[in-house]
């Protein structure tokens, strides 16, 4: 059996650096209060139950589908969690969905969080044991190798770090709003994992997103817009193997063509309207454009350059910030999606883009080596 | 050459972890030598309070009630020979205890000195640190109270 499914509620926590006002429990049922709001349902009305986030290193709490039962409103019923790294987010969006496109569930809540000031998450992905040279440490070289074959200007990265963070003053629930920054302000910041500086690379956030997914049936008793989702792909390879090319991974070429494919669509870069790419460094907005096959290769950067990834550009990306501007790494990928529901559903606010009718997201993770990415459809 | 069949490795990390407004006000309770507990949707009260209805995932708010002092043993299991981590380093019982005024047990360590002093029904008080901390180990233990 095969239904459709729509995501009718959304639903984000304002993301920070410390939430110490809320519990992880708390901050959870934030984010899960607004989506079954959005939905005009409340938590009983639920069936089944997602949940996703990176390491258990992060915050020491392991097991956190125990934990968090209550809280998420899985008492008596099916709950599930889901753990691919920082796409987690993204694959966690896509399990909900299948509980629906299958059959099973008539509607699921999927949440996902990172509440990254209980810990440091710097030492949970190096799981205490190596260097510890964090993921800009990791990302950095293959930046270089992306930035000497393209031969891109280094200003490039500069470029998408304003975008990016001016956009999210825009963003109600961004975490890091800086509507004056400038192409000055990143070239003068510290260098922090050559050639990435300090605003080109992500914060650390505290913070949740979760979503409501139905069916057809579902969608026609909300009052409000649904946005249809067309397409869902994961992929995934090893970090490392030799012959394997990390700028351009084969499972991020086979995971887009994948969804490219279920969606009927053959020239992404003008079917598709928007797209929210997980950038959690500068730099991996071109270098997701031609691994993604948007741009081909050597064009990434010039889409930057051109601007035709802005807000009022031919091809918007992040319109809400992106990762670069808010990033509590389980959340990360379900905003992706979120975001990429909310401009079909023109529920997006300030960051909003006139006419979406078809939307990309798209989730990383690991050493660039899980992949989630979805396409919605306003039809 | 005989090979490495195993290499030590040792994870320890400080987390801080958020209490939010019902765990925070249950563990600043300790610290004045209370124990708090909160009403549940059905109107029971529960000890340790949670911040959601364990029934119904409503939330229960950020209204807090005393119990106790007393409680009563309602399940125990005696720990012959204390690790380090125990909350007390000689003989002790692990036990459920519920304290007057409360629907729920929880569970704690009773100071009873001898397994034959322990008992299914025992009356128990609390024995709070001098210098608390805001942890679960400013209760320190239970002792008879009989």
């Amino acid at each position: 059996m095969t239904e459709r499914c729509a995501v009718i509620g959304i639903g984000q926590t304002h993301f920070k650096k410390r939430r110490d006002d809320v519990s992880m429990p708390g901050l959870l049922r934030e984010a899960i209060d607004r989506a079954l709001e959005d939905a005009e349902l409340s938590i009983g009305d639920i069936d089944a139950v997602v949940i996703g986030k990176a390491p258990d290193a992060f915050e020491g709490v392991v097991m956190p589908e125990i934990f968090l039962a209550d809280a998420v409103g899985a008492t008596g019923k099916p709950l599930l969690r889901v753990h691919t790294a920082g796409s987690v987010g993204g694959s966690t969006f896509i399990v909900g969905a299948h509980h629906v496109i299958t059959g099973i569930h008539d509607r699921v809540l999927a949440v996902s969080w990172e509440k990254q000031s209980e810990g440091n998450a710097q030492w949970g992905l190096a799981g205490g044991r190596s260097g510890g040279i964090g993921a800009g440490g990791a990302f950095a070289p293959w930046i270089r190798a992306y930035i000497e074959e393209s031969g891109a200007p280094e200003y490039i990265g500069w470029m998408v770090a304003v975008k990016d963070r001016r956009n999210a003053a825009k963003n109600t629930y961004a975490h890091l709003k800086m509507p004056d920054i400038t192409l000055e302000t990143v070239k003068e910041s510290p260098m922090l994992w050559d050639p990435l500086r300090f605003h080109e690379s992500c914060p650390s956030s505290d913070g949740a997103c979760a979503v409501v997914l139905t069916n057809q049936a579902g969608a026609r008793r909300s009052s409000k817009p649904a946005a249809w989702i067309d397409a869902l792909s994961v992929r995934s390879e090893l970090g490392q193997f030799p012959g394997r090319n990390p700028v351009r991974p084969q499972a991020g070429v086979e995971c887009a063509h994948d969804v490219y494919r279920q969606a009927g669509i053959t020239d992404p870069r003008r079917e598709i309207d928007m797209a929210e790419l997980y950038v959690p460094f500068s730099w991996y907005e071109p270098m997701w454009l031609e691994g993604h096959d948007i741009a081909g290769p050597g064009e990434g950067w010039k889409m930057v350059d051109s601007g035709e990834t802005d807000i009022g550009g031919a091809f918007p990306v992040n319109p809400s910030g992106g990762v670069l501007s808010t990033n509590a790494i389980g959340a990360s990928g379900m905003v992706r999606f979120a975001e990429a529901a909310m401009q079909i559903r023109g529920t997006a606010g300030e960051h909003q883009i006139d006419g979406v009718r078809t939307s990309l997201a798209q989730a990383y993770g690991g050493a660039a080596q899980y992949f989630a990415m979805g396409i919605f459809r306003s039809s | 050459m005989t090979e490495l069949r195993t290499s030590e490795t040792k994870l320890e990390f400080p987390y801080s972890r958020t209490t939010g407004p019902v765990i925070g006000a249950f563990l600043a309770g300790l610290r004045e030598g209370k124990v708090l507990g909160i009403k549940g949707a059905d109107g029971r009260t529960l000890v340790p309070p949670p911040e959601y209805d364990p029934e119904t995932g409503g939330y229960l708010g950020v209204e807090l009630v005393e119990v106790g002092p007393l409680g009563t043993v309602q399940a125990w299991a005696w720990v012959h020979d204390p690790l380090p981590k125990h909350p007390l380093d000689h003989p002790f019982a692990f036990a459920l205890i519920r304290p007057d005024g409360a629907d729920s047990a929880m569970l704690h360590a009773v100071d009873a000195g001898d397994p034959a002093a322990m008992r299914t029904g025992l009356r128990v008080r609390p024995r709070f640190k001098t210098e608390p901390t805001g942890l679960i180990t400013d209760l320190e233990a239970w002792e008879a109270a009989e």
